[in-house]
């Protein structure tokens, strides 16, 4: 069989991968005195204050299912997606002392921060599972679909955590950009609307956004049960696993010197 | 045996240029772009360096500061790559640079010996059979689930040595870190290189100390300016770089 790097990190460093994450994980709830807590209270109050500003005071009209789930359902892929690019950007620069000092892989870095995020996201994911309860939405089997769409957002956060972890070591200016960047991008996919709400001519900007096919797509399958949208699903798997060869290609390029320029 | 399993670590034609990049964010980059100053200046920080090290070999590396020893000792771990030339190297290499790197302080030191057990190449199994002789030889029997922020520096320098010395390495990188704790756990820390030597571990050891070179190198290797001066007997080396000092 043909060897693939790329996967090293998941079957022979497997056991190092664990430990960096419970690294990650453990520190988290040491620090702090609710730890834990605080991933689910999070996103939990953000939502709150948000469905309060939107349906009582800007009045979102009727999407169809109360405006507390109809926003949650978005807004927890987007705060894994946004938590995971701020924490990968630093991956690098805040393992300085283990880069310079003994190899591995350095994705690995990179894909801990993100599998500890993911693990945040599961946790939080627990609230959404009683509003779901609460307003009786429906389960069909449509749900299924999640894991794929979930599979293509982990593919598309990879390969874009990949340029930025290499490239912020180089310019401590990517992790401020990002924060900015990663603002706009929020108002620009239909986090916190649908994307009927948005101008139709303006529309076409969800096509190539990864992110916003994907969050509609989580809406489709939970909240509508219905079928994603294919056509634009495979666009986005097709840009992510582009992306993320470009970017672990550009990563590996330049691991060589991350030693000497940390 | 062949000739190449004898050898341990083949250096060969090796040069490192470093990319020092001035400007760090885009409010110095910007400037200098369009004052039309260079964003990376160059320099060589090895050159043709060729050195072989056979396996079980002690090689002492001497030079003053800056003159690139700690490079070559980066480029054996692997952790930077050359500009040009090769290096070959065979066997587990253990480094002993700059102890407790992969530490955190909020875990304890029990979760701490994992982490970097397993960040030192070993696995969780090899560990937990090692763990209680870690603990023996760290002398930290009622800190070891305490978290190490609590940990004294000598404490936190104890515990990292005994992680890496119980890695099983057949290649020891050593910089300069035979100044942890006291008097008595350094000479513990000699006598477990000593046996580490004897099982037939190759150790390279950057240093400035001069004694401990000559009481555990077979060779040395003496780098200045970035170019490997002298390579031989250890006496002889030695006394040429004390001359070199000297002259200046």
């Amino acid at each position: 069989m043909k060897r693939m790097p790329m996967l090293d990190s998941f079957t022979k460093y497997r056991e190092l991968l664990n430990e960096l994450t419970m690294r990650e994980i453990k520190q988290r709830y040491k620090q702090s005195v609710l730890g834990y807590a605080w991933v689910i209270l999070n996103p939990f109050f953000q939502m709150i204050v948000m469905s309060f500003v939107f349906s009582i005071i800007m009045r979102i009209p009727n999407l169809g299912v109360p405006y507390p789930i109809y926003l949650y359902a978005g807004l927890l892929p987007w705060t894994l997606f946004s938590n995971s690019l701020t924490s990968a950007a630093n991956a690098l620069v805040g393992n300085a002392g283990l880069i310079t000092k003994i190899y591995f892989p350095r994705e690995i870095f990179v894909i801990s921060t993100i599998l500890a995020k993911i693990v945040d996201f599961v946790l939080a994911l627990s609230i959404f599972v009683v509003f779901m309860i609460f307003y009786h939405i429906p389960i069909t089997w449509y749900i299924l679909w999640v894991i794929p769409i979930f599979a293509i957002q982990q593919l598309f956060t990879y390969g874009l955590s990949l340029f930025l972890a290499a490239a912020n070591l180089f310019y401590r200016d990517i992790q401020y950009l990002l924060s900015l960047i990663i603002l706009i991008w929020m108002y620009l996919t239909p986090v916190i609307y649908s994307t009927e709400l948005f101008p139709a001519k303006y529309r076409w900007i969800f096509q190539i956004n990864p992110m916003s096919v994907i969050i509609n797509a989580y809406r489709q399958v939970i909240l509508a049960g219905d079928m994603p949208n294919l056509r634009s699903l495979a666009i986005a798997l097709v840009l992510s696993v582009l992306l993320l060869i470009g970017g672990y290609k550009f990563f590996k390029k330049l691991e060589g010197v991350f030693a000497d320029v940390v | 045996m062949t000739e190449n399993t004898k050898i341990a670590i083949k250096i060969d034609h090796v040069s490192k240029l470093f990319h020092r990049q001035k400007q760090r964010t885009f409010k110095e980059l910007i400037p200098a772009l369009i004052g039309g100053e260079k964003a990376v200046e160059t320099f060589w920080a090895l050159q043709d360096i060729n050195l072989e090290i056979k396996k079980g070999e002690t090689l002492g590396i001497i030079g003053p500061n800056g003159s690139g020893k700690s490079t070559l000792l980066k480029l054996i771990a692997g952790v930077s790559k050359p500009t040009k030339g090769s290096i070959t190297v065979n066997g587990r290499v253990a480094p002993l640079i700059e102890l407790g790197a992969g530490f955190h302080p909020e875990l304890t030191g029990r979760e701490n010996v994992f982490l970097n057990g397993v960040i030192l190449g070993m696995s969780r199994k090899e560990i937990k059979a090692k763990f209680q002789e870690i603990v023996d030889f760290a002398e930290l029997w009622d800190f070891i689930d305490q978290p190490v922020k609590h940990y004294s520096s000598g404490m936190y320098l104890r515990l990292a040595f005994a992680v890496a010395i119980h890695t099983e390495p057949e290649i020891l990188l050593v910089d300069e870190i035979l100044a942890v704790g006291d008097a008595s756990f350094q000479e513990k820390c000699f006598k477990k290189i000593e046996e580490l030597k004897n099982n037939g571990v190759t150790i390279v050891m950057v240093s400035h100390s001069m004694p401990s070179v000559q009481k555990y190198c077979q060779r040395v290797a003496y780098i200045n300016f970035s170019n490997l001066v002298a390579i031989g007997d250890t006496k002889e080396v030695c006394a040429k770089y004390q001359a070199d000092i000297m002259n200046k």
